[in-house]
């Protein structure tokens, strides 16, 4: 998961996906030892792979920087997937190491020991080692480099250190114990220190545009507004890759994107959920959906100007008057493209528990609470990012459902950008309901800027110095069943407050050509589509 | 003529400077920033401080634009605020594909519209004008977008004659290939200008047709066609020269829709992008392109005024 957390970020939550559509982004509900994704590819048994070939991938928008350290966005994200190795890869539970060969805490998880596989070379021949580990973290940790990853190395108010041992071994020191370093590291991916060694700002380098990786496919052409050709890289420390390229073809219209898709122009492409039966009409394709880890939610503003959102039973009422399963219908189309949410972790946590208090189908309950809380003729206004069909789908439904229980919602479609700003501004206080969504990484510690008082993220401005706790406990306890328990208590107390309504665990669909094989062995990824795009291959 | 070319052009100075500003107060009045754009929930506050901070973007808006004022009169355009590459490149590099579909569609639609014009406005309601006229309404009114996924259903999934997608075949280079991926989008952009030109033309050959100078070259017995394309197409030719003036600032934006359909790698397309992200370095770039070359398509409409017809002065 390195930056899928930020990239799913990005696209999603802030700008407003909310909930679905554009690209395509979800989540499962399904167990996180599960990969969904597999059901229905090709058996890979009674196929040999073969050498040769190219794919061409559907991306909606130029990338932003091939450089990792500043990629935070979903198209240099998923190309950065096949131009640079990572470190190591947890999906779903599993982690899979690639250019790392072991990752090992000390005895006292004040150390952690990264040990390099031997023989790593970059796209241009030169040796990759742990000097250039060291680099990225420093420049990663150097104020004037831009990276937003920064923060996440910088732990109890102190930086860690990154320390080489010998060529292969890099020690990691924390200034104090942190279980959730670990999926910090993963989101790393090393850039090359003999290229950018002298570059006072490496964001604003031309040197990106040249990229030098030490992934499967290296870098050999960008034609800007249109395609990013990649080819193979022969000596790629996992083995040839099967593909002679991948081609990233710009396609920023997706009605036309879906036409090329079915002319042969482009081989894999998400889809929303409406154009599924469309595709699969075609019988050329692979139609996959997997899960992203990204929960959809409407958000309970607790700091709105009428105060009422502030107050625990009105938000139970309002969940009460709402039903998951009609909300997916509504916005997803189907359950297959959405799991039902009650816990705010999404569902590829280590910790995810969903079987926590949901306040779902009972107008009568919610009435009830209502009378409770004093509160009678409730008028709500619901933010939504107007052109956003599932947020606007969820909307409506939410509106004609508190009507039944005598709350009035007047739906306030904003544009994107003006929604976006308002959904991170923490004085905005004008409006009670928004739906959004967001893909968090799979250590719950990701989650405390979210929910604890005061948090970077707390967008519901809910407070419980109860779950603040919790969160401060679960990042610096090294036993992991402790930690389970930990965050298991605070799922059912944060559940229990009713924050936000958790609608679904959505997931992502993608279309695969049926001409390509290997697509279990490259394991579908959150935000990057495939986590190892070197076992693909032409059948 | 050259002390007026020079004083038109001193004269749209301010002008420029005007726009910037409008233009950069707009973009900061928008509720949203740059920042937002890269701004994901598991950042932390400080990291988004203090990028905002190295970008500038924490100073008041009249420091901001002095700087980039600054810089863009030392003929520095800035740096994307998204991609943090420099602005002028990125706008070089993709001029040449709008400029030439647009160049080539807005030259197809003249060449086009000229005749079939004249051909209107002859013929007044008579069949070939009501013909003509028909298709001229449904080319304004039909939606582009819709045009261009139409062509592409047809021309490239089910007859697979063209490329949908891109300016260019996946590593392929040479004319031909842009030719052929340039023939759909150029077609649909081509009858959307064609369709303003031709009633353009049309309306103008019926009011030239009424003047004394056609009646007497009918008195004369010259015939229909002579008169048609020797005389009166000469006056007709004004008003287009005013259209292809103001067609010049359409070479840099013109073809936002067309080019996201298409995938064209064009400045619309860059822009749109730059819109969506505040990314203000971008979008003032852009902007001035268009307005110098609106400017300067003017001017240029006016001396040629005074050529296809020396009886205009150009004054002031």
């Amino acid at each position: 998961m390195r930056k899928p957390l930020f990239a799913a970020a990005i696209l999603l939550t802030l700008l407003l996906s909310a909930c679905s559509s554009g690209n395509g982004n979800n989540n499962s509900g399904a167990a996180p030892s599960e990969n969904p994704s597999t059901n229905n590819t090709q058996p890979a048994a009674d196929e040999q792979p073969k050498d040769g070939g190219n794919l061409i991938i559907a991306v909606g928008a130029d990338p932003v920087l091939l450089n990792p350290n500043y990629a935070g966005d979903r198209v240099s994200l998923t190309i950065d997937q096949a131009l640079y190795a990572p470190l190591f890869q947890v999906n779903n539970g599993k982690k899979t190491f690639y250019l790392a060969e072991s990752l090992e805490p000390s005895a006292d998880n004040l150390t952690y020991t990264l040990k390099l596989k031997s023989g790593l070379t970059w796209h241009d021949g030169e040796k990759l080692t742990a000097d250039d580990v060291v680099f990225t973290i420093d420049k990663i940790l150097d104020e004037k480099q831009n990276s937003f990853l920064r923060a996440n190395f910088i732990i109890g108010g102190k930086p860690i250190k990154a320390v080489k041992v010998d060529d292969t071994t890099v020690e990691f020191k924390l200034p104090q114990v942190s279980p959730a370093f670990e999926a910090t590291l993963v989101q790393v991916t090393p850039i090359p220190k003999h290229i950018f060694e002298n570059e006072a700002d490496i964001e604003k380098s031309p040197k990106n545009s040249t990229p030098v990786g030490s992934g499967a496919f290296k870098f050999k052409e960008y034609k800007t507004g249109e395609y990013v050709t990649l080819e193979r890289f022969d000596n790629y420390f996992a083995g040839k890759p099967h593909l002679d390229s991948i081609t990233y073809r710009i396609a920023k219209d997706t009605n036309a994107a879906n036409l090329a898709l079915q002319n042969g122009e482009i081989n894999i492409k998400y889809l929303d959920p409406q154009d599924v039966a469309t595709i699969q009409a075609t019988n050329n394709f692979e139609i996959t959906p997997y899960s992203e880890g990204r929960l959809s939610y409407l958000l309970f503003n607790e700091n709105s100007d009428t105060g009422v959102m502030g107050k625990k039973e009105v938000r139970q009422a309002l969940s009460y008057a709402l039903s998951r399963d009609e909300l997916i219908a509504t916005a997803y189309m189907s359950g297959d493209y959405a799991d039902p949410a009650k816990s705010i972790l999404a569902s590829d946590n280590i910790y995810f528990d969903n079987d926590v208090a949901s306040f779902d189908n009972d107008a009568e309950k919610a009435k009830e609470l209502l009378k409770t809380a004093g509160v009678s003729g409730l008028k709500l206004r619901f933010m939504t990012s107007s052109g956003n069909k599932a947020q606007e789908a969820i909307a409506l439904y939410v509106q004609q459902k508190l009507k039944a229980i005598g709350v009035d919602v007047e739906i306030k479609p904003l544009d994107a950008s003006a929604y976006g700003a308002k959904f991170v501004d923490p004085k905005a206080a004008d409006f009670e309901l928004a739906a959004a969504g967001y893909i968090m990484g799979y250590d719950p510690d990701a989650y405390s800027i979210l929910y604890t008082t005061g948090g970077d993220a707390n967008y519901t401005h809910y407070s419980n110095k109860a779950v603040d706790e919790l969160f401060k406990q679960g990042a610096g306890e090294g036993d992991a069943a402790k930690r389970g328990e930990i965050y298991k208590k605070l799922q059912e107390l944060v559940a229990e407050d009713a924050p936000v309504y958790p609608i679904a665990y959505t997931k992502t669909i993608v279309a695969v050509d049926k001409k390509y094989g290997g697509l279990q062995e490259a394991v579908l990824k959150p935000v990057v589509i495939f986590e190892d795009p070197s076992k693909l291959y032409l059948k | 003529m050259r002390q007026l070319i020079v004083r038109r052009l001193l004269q749209s100075v301010p002008m420029l400077f005007f726009i910037s500003l409008v233009c950069f107060a707009l973009v900061k009045a928008a509720p949203g920033d740059p920042v937002l754009s890269f701004v994901t929930p598991n950042m932390h506050a400080d990291d988004i401080e203090r990028i905002r901070h190295n970008l500038g973007l924490d100073q008041p808006g009249y420091v901001q634009y002095g700087i980039w004022l600054k810089d863009s009169l030392t003929g520095n355009l800035g740096y994307s605020l998204v991609n943090h590459r420099p602005v002028m490149p990125q706008i070089v590099e993709r001029l040449p594909a709008t400029a030439g579909l647009m160049g080539a569609s807005i030259a197809l639609a003249v060449l086009l519209s000229i005749p079939l014009g004249l051909l209107a406005g002859s013929n007044r309601n008579r069949w070939v004008d009501k013909l003509v006229n028909l298709l001229a309404y449904i080319g304004i009114s039909v939606p582009l977008f819709w045009l261009s996924i139409l062509f592409i259903y047809f021309c490239s999934i089910k007859l697979h004659w063209l490329p949908s997608l891109g300016m260019h075949t996946i590593g392929k280079k040479g004319a031909l290939d842009v030719i052929k991926h340039a023939i759909l989008p150029c077609s649909v952009l081509t009858i959307s200008f064609l369709s303003v030109y031709v009633r353009y033309i049309r309306s103008s050959a019926i009011s030239q047709l009424k003047e004394d100078y056609v009646q007497i070259q009918y008195a004369f017995g010259s015939a229909k066609r002579t008169i048609l394309f020797r005389h009166v197409m000469k006056h007709v030719l004004l008003p287009v020269i005013t259209l292809l003036g103001m067609s010049l600032g359409d070479l840099v934006t013109g073809a936002i829709v067309t080019e996201a359909v298409f995938s064209w790698p064009g400045i619309g397309s860059l822009g749109v992008t730059a819109v969506r992200g505040f990314d203000y370095p971008i979008i003032l770039g852009i902007t001035l392109f268009a307005s110098i070359l609106l400017i300067v398509g003017n001017l240029l409409a006016d001396i040629l005024y005074g050529i296809a017809d020396p009886r205009i002065k150009i004054t002031r």
